[in-house]
C-alpha cells in the first residue's frame, strides 16, 4: 500500500507547483476502463474494517445505524400502471366519492333545520331542472361513472373472492370490460 | 388538525424516502471504444452508496452496445460491472431464474433480470430500479430481512404428531399432491410482494403474497397436522386480510404462479370452515 | 504493477475534493482543488473558486441538487427509516387470532356487498323500491361505505405509526356513520326515499 501513498504525495506536490501539467499528468494516469469517461464518479469508500473482530453486539448496533440511513426505493411513481393495479385504486377512489357523497348528504340533510337549508328531495328536484343540459350531463357523468364502475367492478372482487376468473389472461379481459362496461354504462345513465 | 401529531419525526434531508436525482441531471457513461454499426441502448440505473448515506439515490445512466452484449438484462448488468463501471452492485446467482437473487424492477416491472430480455429496440431506454419501496442496502441490493423474518414466522416446515405409518415416509395421495402444484415452485423472489401496494404500505404487519402463497402451501398440505393453528395465526385484521385482490403479484410473478388465488383460497377456506 | 495503481491513484485524487460536493466531474474538479492549494482539507475555504472552475452548467446544477437540496414538498405518510425487531434470525411476531377482526368481519362484508346487488338492480328493474326495501338499502349502503372507510385508515394510517391520527380517524368515522345513518333516517320517514329521490332528481 506503499506505492499508492508515494504516486499520491508527488501527485499533489506536483499539482500544488505545476497545476497544468498536473492534469495532464492525471489524465494519462487515468485511461483505463470507464475513467476514459470525464464525467464518472467513481466512489470511495470511507469506512475500513478493523483490526479486531468486531464482537456481535457491536456489530448489531453498527448494522441498526447503518439501517437508519438506507434510503426506500421508489414505488408508485416508478412502478408500471396495469390492468391490475389501477382499476384497484379507482375502485377505492369511486367507492370513496359515492360514499363520501351519501355522507355528506346524510349528515347535511340530518343537519338542515339547524342551518335552514332546503334539502328535501322535491326542492332539490327543482334547482336541478333550473340548471343547463351541459351541468347537468356532467353532474350525472359525475354520478353514474363512479356508481357503475364500482358496482361492476364489485362483482368482480365478489368472483375472484370465490376463487373465479383470477389468472392472469382472465384479469385483463374482465379489467378492459370493466372499463368499457363502466364508460357506456355511465354515458347511458347520464342520457335517460 | 392542530392536535395531530407530526406524522414525520425525521429530518428531511435524511428522511427515507428520498427520489433519486434524475438521470437527466447525471452523467452518462459511454461503453469505450465506439463500433460503426453499434446497437448503442441505454441504461438508467437507480444508484445509492451507503458510505455516503447523506447523499441522494441517482439514476445513473450507461450506454452499451448490444451486439456486444447477451439478452438478458442480467447480461447488461454484469457488463457494466465487468467492464464499464465496478461499483455497480447488485445480488444474482444462478442467471436461469432458479435462485432468485437478481429479482428488481426492471421497466416499471418487478421481474428477474436473469428471466427479462432486453428489448432490442434502441430508442427504448431501459430504467432499472431495485424492488420497489424497500429499504435500499446499496444501489440495486434491497434490506429482505422483514420479508424472511415474516417467512420464518408461518413455520414453513412439516409439522405433525403422529408417525408415519410404515416409520419411514408420510406417503400422499396423487391427488393430494397435486394439490401443491403451483405453491412449490415459488423461489421466494420477493417479486410479488414488493409488487403489491398493500404490502408496499403495511410491510410491518401485512405478510404479502408471497408469504401467504407459502403459508397455503402448508395448509394445502394433506400431511400436515396444523392446518388449524396455522389459519388461526392469520385470522386478524392485519396478516391476511390488507390483501384487496389488487393483483399485481400474480400478474409479476416471474415464474408464472398465482399467489392472489392462493391467497383467496386461504380466505374461502376460512370463511366457511 | 501500473495497473493496480491507476485506480487506486485516481481514487485518492478524486477523495480529495468530492468529500463533500458529492459530485460527478473528475478533471475540472481536480483541478479546481488543486488551484486552491489546500489538497488536504476536506471542506472548501470559499466556493467561488470551484464554481469559476466548474464550465458545465449542468454540473453545477447537480452540485446544487446534491449539495443544498431542501424541496419544499411535504410528502404525505413517507417511510420511517428502517427497524427491525430483533435480529434477523427471529420470525416476525405472529399476532393474536381475533374473528371479529378477521374471517367473520370479511365473510360479512362479503354478505353485504353481495347483499347490494339485488338492491341496486331492484329500483332499476321496477321503478323506485318499497319504502321498507329503500331503508334496508340505505342501511346496508351506510355499512358498506363504513367498512371500506375503516379499511382505507387500516391501510394508510397504521397504529404504530399515527396511533393518536388514527384513533381520530376511527371515531370521527364511527361518529360520521351514526350521524348518516340518523339523517338518513329522518330522509327516509319524512321524505321520498333514496332511490325516489336519486330518480327525480335524475329526471328533473
Amino acid at each position: 500500500m506503499l506505492t499508492p501513498r508515494i504516486m499520491q504525495h508527488s501527485m499533489r506536490r506536483l499539482a500544488v507547483h505545476h497545476p497544468a501539467r498536473a492534469s495532464t499528468v492525471l489524465s494519462q494516469l487515468a485511461r483505463p476502463v470507464a475513467i476514459t469517461s470525464p464525467t464518472l464518479s467513481l466512489q470511495k469508500r470511507t469506512s475500513t474494517t478493523e483490526q479486531a473482530p468486531i464482537p456481535p453486539s457491536t456489530a448489531y448496533s453498527i448494522l441498526e445505524q447503518q439501517r437508519l440511513k438506507r434510503p426506500v426505493s421508489p414505488h408508485l411513481g416508478i412502478y408500471k400502471p396495469q390492468i391490475t393495479w389501477i382499476p384497484s385504486i379507482l375502485n377505492r377512489l369511486t367507492g370513496s366519492i359515492l360514499s363520501g357523497g351519501l355522507y355528506i348528504f346524510g349528515a347535511a340533510y340530518l343537519v338542515s333545520p339547524l342551518f335552514g337549508w332546503h334539502l328535501e328531495s322535491a326542492t332539490m328536484a327543482a334547482a336541478v331542472a333550473g340548471w343547463p343540459l351541459a351541468v347537468k350531463f356532467l353532474l350525472k357523468m359525475g354520478v353514474a361513472w363512479p356508481f357503475v364502475f364500482h358496482s361492476v367492478n364489485g362483482v368482480r372482487h365478489l368472483m375472484w373472492d370465490m376463487g373465479r376468473g383470477i389468472t392472469n389472461a382472465q384479469v385483463a379481459r374482465t379489467g378492459w370490460a370493466v372499463v368499457g362496461v363502466s364508460v357506456v354504462g355511465a354515458l347511458g345513465l347520464a342520457l335517460i | 388538525m392542530a392536535s395531530v401529531e407530526p406524522i414525520s419525526q425525521t429530518a428531511e434531508a435524511m428522511s427515507p424516502s428520498r427520489p433519486p436525482v434524475p438521470e437527466s441531471k447525471t452523467s452518462t457513461i459511454k461503453e469505450p471504444a465506439n463500433e460503426k454499426d453499434a446497437r448503442m441502448k441505454t441504461f438508467h440505473i437507480y444508484r445509492w452508496n451507503p458510505d455516503e448515506p447523506t447523499s441522494k439515490p441517482r439514476m445513473q445512466s450507461y450506454q452499451l452496445d448490444l451486439n456486444k452484449t447477451g439478452p438478458m438484462m442480467l447480461d447488461a448488468l454484469i457488463r457494466i460491472k465487468n467492464e464499464v463501471d465496478p461499483t455497480l452492485t447488485f445480488r444474482r446467482s444462478c442467471r436461469e431464474g432458479i435462485c432468485g437473487s437478481c429479482a428488481m424492477n426492471i421497466d416499471g416491472v418487478n421481474t428477474l433480470a436473469c428471466l427479462c430480455r432486453i428489448p432490442t429496440e434502441t430508442s427504448h431506454q431501459a430504467r432499472i430500479y431495485p424492488l420497489p419501496h424497500t429499504y435500499v442496502v446499496k444501489d440495486l441490493v434491497p434490506d429482505l430481512t422483514q420479508f424472511y423474518k415474516q417467512y420464518k414466522s408461518i413455520k414453513p416446515y412439516l409439522q405433525r404428531d403422529t408417525p408415519s405409518p410404515d416409520g419411514r415416509e408420510n406417503r400422499q395421495s396423487p391427488t393430494d399432491r397435486k394439490k401443491l402444484d403451483g405453491l412449490y415452485e415459488c423461489i421466494l423472489c420477493a417479486c410479488c410482494s414488493t409488487s403489491c401496494p398493500s404490502y408496499w404500505w403495511n410491510s410491518e404487519e401485512y405478510l404479502g403474497p408471497a408469504v401467504l402463497l407459502q403459508s397455503y402451501r402448508w395448509i394445502a398440505d394433506s400431511r400436515d397436522e396444523r392446518t388449524a393453528e396455522r389459519k388461526d395465526a392469520l385470522n386478524n385484521s392485519m396478516s391476511l386480510y390488507r390483501c384487496h385482490t389488487i393483483l399485481n403479484c400474480s400478474r409479476t410473478c416471474p415464474k408464472g404462479l398465482n399467489p392472489a388465488l392462493a391467497i383467496a383460497e386461504i380466505k374461502k377456506s376460512m370463511a366457511f370452515a | 504493477m501500473a495497473s493496480i495503481i491507476r485506480p487506486s491513484l485516481l481514487r485518492h485524487c478524486r477523495a480529495i475534493p468530492t468529500e463533500r460536493l458529492l459530485s460527478t466531474n473528475a478533471s475540472t474538479f481536480s483541478r479546481a482543488a488543486f488551484r486552491s492549494a489546500r489538497p488536504m482539507s476536506s471542506s472548501f475555504p470559499s466556493k467561488r473558486p470551484i464554481q469559476s472552475a466548474l464550465p458545465n452548467v449542468h454540473l453545477r446544477g447537480s452540485i446544487r441538487v446534491a449539495a443544498f437540496h431542501a424541496s419544499g414538498r411535504r410528502e404525505i405518510l413517507p417511510p420511517l427509516p428502517q427497524k427491525i425487531q430483533g435480529t434477523a434470525n427471529d420470525p416476525a411476531p405472529v399476532p393474536d387470532p381475533s374473528a371479529a377482526h378477521g374471517s367473520y368481519h370479511w365473510s360479512f362484508e362479503r354478505l353485504i356487498s353481495a347483499a347490494l346487488i339485488p338492491l341496486t338492480i331492484a329500483p332499476f328493474a321496477g321503478g323506485s323500491l318499497h319504502p321498507l326495501m329503500d331503508g334496508l338499502f340505505c342501511a346496508a349502503l351506510v355499512v358498506h361505505s363504513h367498512i371500506g372507510f375503516e379499511s382505507i385508515i387500516i391501510d394508510y394510517l397504521p397504529q404504530k405509526r399515527v396511533p393518536r391520527t388514527r384513533a381520530l380517524f376511527m371515531w370521527g368515522l364511527r361518529l360520521g356513520t351514526i350521524v348518516v345513518l340518523i339523517g338518513l333516517y329522518e330522509f327516509e320517514t319524512n321524505d321520498v326515499g333514496l332511490t325516489e329521490a336519486i330518480k327525480r332528481i335524475w329526471h328533473a
